[in-house]
């Protein structure tokens, strides 16, 4: 029953200027375990709202941020999931399944987390799951037109994890479930 | 599962129908004690789970009932958001997420009910760690922390309160020992356990029903060699106990399985209905849970939270009981709740081992809860609406009992946090079976007395010092303690005379206006010399004053101590009180202006009264007082009209330094001759009279003594304070009286400044004592062989024949006084 937030690329004060209401007002302190950012926050006020929802707080580097000092990629191991954060501008083609499956092996992780591409995605292969969460702030990107706010909360529960995809789309919080379930050898979608 | 368990002592008491007469108790008794041996069982039973007078049928299907609806609920409220929700396919995820803030969402239900665990874990992790192998077990703790989250969640109007896990802890406790007990049971007589026809084995070829009864050879030959001792074949032929719990515990009995009574399986569904009971009061009149909530309850009178007014309660029967001791709290500040919520939410689970615990639970659950009560509940003040049931009556009579246990240390101390320390820290080797005894009675005076509060008791306390309430144990009205005084150390009277004396600072102007009217007169002629000499002042009459008063107490509490240890000899005493002071009247008015010599007979005579005990002249002893404080006379006016003194207690030697004293005084300046005589003739009547008495209990006559060393240091202070204050002496011997006076003042005033600081140690303060009575006897002394060679008395030559006469007693009093004097510095 842990839950994990994954969120990223908010870009502010440049391009936005402060998360959607809609989404601040679900984002409560106390229910999130763990917070994953794929980056480009880009200030340090970013980052302090982001501790008090929770302290535990993961941040890789994104080209954008202030931040000098946050890793380019990151793991950790949450119940039985090994995690990897990276922000996603360093694997080229941008958003390319097979270049972020190098990057998800190279990390030897289950569940890659990256952004940059300001979309979501949720893609699962042999090796394991890559998310994208998108932009958290609906920030203008140059390789994605018709940026919509979004994010992802994971709760991982075992060997099995659910992935809550929350979008605003029209002004309205829309909501989206996908399950993935990883084996003791193999890793499996529902 | 199974871990040590440690079974507790069932007292014989308890299994016994108790030979008590009370009505109360035995129907209680016969009915409640049913399954005496198996608490969960008998518990159940007596909060009112299942039905009390039921065949063994009719309590199975109680007991599945209750069972099913526990299962019910706990499926319904205990929510897991990741099972989806029966008969929905597609839950809707806008409602359903975990952020959502929609409050009816399952994810919302999940972490309310998170939020609650957490509570409940802070406090179940610390459950009983001397008991851990139980109660710290992973099993043990999911059931505690379901239970308590299920009635929670059912009773949000309580939510959790810290402390129900300590009701809930031994209920379970007490299900699992009976689980333990049935399985012994089981293996002695495995027999009647199991069904004949289960384990049969079935021959394939056996075509035709032949069933064969006898069970499988292995099993056959193990109850061979178990059941040696207990060949018994039929059931009826089983002790009764043992044939009802076959009967509850048979897998085939009515409801099945979820009827069998001492089930491990439904370990957690029973503990949750006896919680349930216990809290809910089960339409009784004690909810527990009441004790948990900070607001008023229904139809509440006094609009306080249900535990104060429980608390106040209890405060009250402790009045009812033993009054000293709980003024003395109230002095203190010692509000009932600061030690009663503890000992109340957890019904003293915190005071007592485990195994004590159950002990005073059975008898707590034996009695009944229902109102005994029906009259109309405006004119009852419902602060005292717990005692009107016989369970409430019995848990506040155990509190009292408790309180009472501790008395002699509540006593001895001088601060409030000193007390609650001692309450909150209840021994750990007490005789339980006593602690409730007393308590049985307790509950019966507190069900059977008609208790009235009068409203100004709760108003009491309002106030944080309520002389009011000190003002009882001066009157003659106090209920006599019903504890024996014998129980009292020694040092209770040094500690109380402290106390009392903080007290009596306070409320010097509320003493009592029992002045007869026909010394006012007198009262009048002696307030005139006080004013005459008012010019002048000094050091010692101050300390004159205090001295005074602590003298004044003093005599109260011999009071006290008399009034318990020989009521016929007080009557007595009265009445011959009543003869002296017409005499003593009479004497005064005779005076006519002579003050001085006045107030100094009164003096003397003053110290007979106290010395003596007997007749004397006791508004003279208290007008003696006069000249230092008016109010303080009207004071020792109240406590010698309406106490006898202490005769009882001194041995006729006291007399003799009642005359030495006496005689003290004629060798300062007296005016009036007929007084001195009529005076002195008394003190000599008295001494005759003294002789005759004999000193009744040992223990009083120590009391005594210490009471008389005391007193004797004060009177002759205050009787030297007094002449001080006159002014009025002749020559010299006034003067150097006034220093010797001064001195002693000082002297005994620090003594008594040290016995007034809260940590004197007792026998510190007797030593001092002993040394004090010893340089007052010095000066004593000196002033008499001062006034040996003094010729300037005003009287003629009858006094000097009387002083000689009183010389010689004197000395021989002195002797005595050094002997005993020496006796207490021992100590």
């Amino acid at each position: 029953m842990v839950l994990v937030l994954a969120l990223g690329d908010l870009h502010i004060p440049h391009r936005a200027h402060d998360l959607p209401a809609k989404f601040k007002s679900m984002l409560v302190p106390g229910k999130i375990q763990h917070i994953i950012c794929t980056g480009n926050l880009c200030i340090k006020e970013v980052h302090d709202y982001l501790k008090t929802l929770c302290p535990d707080l993961h941040i890789a580097r994104g080209e954008y941020d202030e931040d000098t000092r946050y890793p380019e990629t990151k793991t950790l191991t949450i119940g039985q999931f090994k995690l990897g954060l990276c922000h996603g501008h360093q694997v080229i083609p941008w958003g390319d399944l097979d270049s972020l499956a190098m990057l998800q092996r190279q990390l030897d992780v289950d569940i890659l987390v990256t952004g940059h591409t300001h979309q979501f995605t949720a893609y699962k292969h042999e090796g394991g799951v890559v998310i994208n969460p998108g932009s958290a702030t609906g920030a203008y990107s140059s390789i994605t037109y018709d940026v919509n706010p979004s994010f992802v909360l994971m709760d991982i529960d075992g060997l099995r994890v659910v992935v809550y995809v929350y979008e605003l789309i029209d002004g309205e919080v829309k909501v989206d479930k996908i399950d993935f379930k990883k084996t003791s050898s193999s890793h499996s979608a529902h | 599962m199974p871990p040590a368990v440690v079974n507790p002592l069932m007292p014989e008491s308890l299994l016994v129908p108790p030979s008590s007469s009370d009505s109360v108790s035995q129907g209680s008794t016969l009915e409640n004690r049913r399954f005496g041996d198996l608490r969960g069982l008998q518990w159940r039973i007596n909060l009112g789970v299942l039905p009390s007078s039921a065949s063994v049928d009719y309590l199975r299907r109680a007991t599945a009932d209750y069972r099913r609806r526990y299962a019910s609920m706990r499926r319904h409220l205990l929510v897991d958001p990741h099972t989806p929700k029966r008969g929905s396919n597609c839950p809707d995820l806008v409602i359903d997420n975990p952020l959502s803030q929609n409050p009816d969402s399952t994810w919302s239900r999940f972490f309310r009910n998170a939020e609650l665990e957490r509570m409940v874990d802070q406090d179940l992790s610390r459950l009983y760690p001397e008991h851990g192998s139980y109660f710290q077990t992973p099993g043990c703790q999911g059931m505690l922390r379901r239970i308590l989250l299920l009635w929670c969640l059912k009773h949000p109007e309580y939510g959790y309160r810290q402390g129900m896990h300590e009701l809930l802890a031994p209920l379970l406790y007490v299900l699992q020992v009976d689980v333990e007990r049935l399985s012994e049971i089981r293996k002695l007589y495995d027999d009647h356990f199991t069904d004949k026809f289960d384990g049969l084995l079935c021959k394939e070829n056996d075509l035709s029903y032949s069933f064969d009864f006898r069970k499988s050879p292995d099993l056959e030959d193990e109850i061979g060699s178990h059941g040696n001792d207990k060949k018994v074949k039929n059931l009826e032929e089983l002790d009764p106990m043992i044939q009802n719990i076959v009967l509850l515990c048979d897998t085939y009995g009515s409801e099945g399985e979820l009827g069998i009574v001492l089930s491990e399986k439904f370990i957690e569904h029973d503990a949750y209905c006896m919680f349930d009971a216990l809290l809910g009061g089960a339409h009784g009149l004690v909810a527990m849970a009441d004790f948990f909530s900070s607001s008023p309850a229904a139809g509440s009178h006094t609009g306080l939270s249900p535990v104060i007014e429980a608390s106040r309660a209890l405060y009250c029967l402790l009045s009812l009981v033993d009054s000293p001791l709980h003024s003395h709290l109230v002095d203190l500040g010692v509000e009932p709740q600061y030690f009663a919520l503890r000992w109340l939410r957890v019904l003293f689970g915190r005071e007592f081992s485990l195994e004590n615990l159950l002990i005073i639970w059975d008898e707590i659950f034996a009695s009944d809860n229902s109102n005994v009560e029906e009259g109309p509940d405006e004119d009852i003040d419902s602060g005292i609406r717990i005692l009107r049931s016989p369970r409430g009556a019995f848990i506040s009579a155990m509190a009292v009992a408790m309180i009472l246990h501790l008395r002699s240390k509540l006593l001895a101390t001088e601060n409030a946090t000193t007390c609650l320390q001692r309450l909150l820290n209840f021994p750990q080797n007490t005789n339980i079976k006593k602690l409730l005894e007393k308590a049985k009675s307790l509950q019966a005076l507190a069900l059977s007395s008609d208790i009235s509060i009068p409203p100004s008791f709760f108003g009491v306390y309002n106030q944080s010092k309520s002389p009011i309430t000190r003002s009882l144990t001066l009157t003659s009205e106090t209920v006599s303690p019903k504890t024996p005084l014998n129980l009292l150390p020694d040092s209770y009277w040094e500690e109380k005379w402290r106390v009392i004396h903080e007290a009596e600072e306070t409320k010097k102007d509320e003493a009592d206006k029992q002045v007869p009217t026909r010394k006012k007169g007198w009262t009048e002629k002696v307030k005139f010399s006080i004013r005459r000499t008012e010019s002048d002042p000094s050091p010692s009459k101050v300390q004159g004053s205090r001295t005074e008063s602590k003298a004044s107490f003093r005599r109260s509490l011999l009071q006290d101590l008399n009034k318990a240890l020989s009521s016929d000899e007080d009557t007595e005493k009265m009445h011959c009180l009543e003869t002296s002071n017409e005499q003593d009247n009479i004497s005064v008015s005779v005076e006519g202006e002579g003050q001085d010599g006045g107030s100094k007979d009164n003096n003397c005579t003053a110290e007979d009264r106290f010395l003596s005990g007997n007749t004397g002249s006791e508004e003279n002893s208290s007008s003696f007082t006069d000249p230092v404080s008016p109010p303080g006379e009207v004071n020792d006016h109240e406590i010698y009209s309406e106490k006898s003194s202490v005769a009882s207690n001194l041995s006729f030697n006291e007399s003799n330094e009642d005359s030495f004293s006496s005689s003290n005084v004629p060798p300062l300046p007296v005016s009036s001759m007929p007084d001195n005589m009529s005076q002195i003739s008394g003190c000599s009547n008295d001494i005759t009279g003294n002789s005759a008495t004999v000193s009744r209990e040992r223990k009083g006559n120590k009391v005594g003594w210490f009471w008389k060393f005391g007193r004797n240091n004060n009177e002759v202070m205050t009787e030297k304070g007094g002449d001080a204050s006159e002014g009025t002496k002749a020559g010299n011997g006034s003067s150097k009286s006034n220093t010797t006076a001064a001195a002693t003042c000082s002297t005994s005033s620090s003594v008594s400044c040290k016995g007034d600081s809260a940590d004197q140690n007792v026998m510190g303060t007797l030593r001092n004592l002993g040394q004090s009575m010893l340089e007052n006897i010095q000066v004593i002394e000196s002033v008499f062989q001062q006034d040996k060679g003094q010729g300037t008395s005003l009287e003629g030559f009858s006094k000097n024949i009387l002083v000689g006469k009183g010389q010689v007693t004197a000395m021989a009093a002195l002797k005595e006084l050094r002997k005993i004097s020496n006796l207490l510095s021992e100590m």
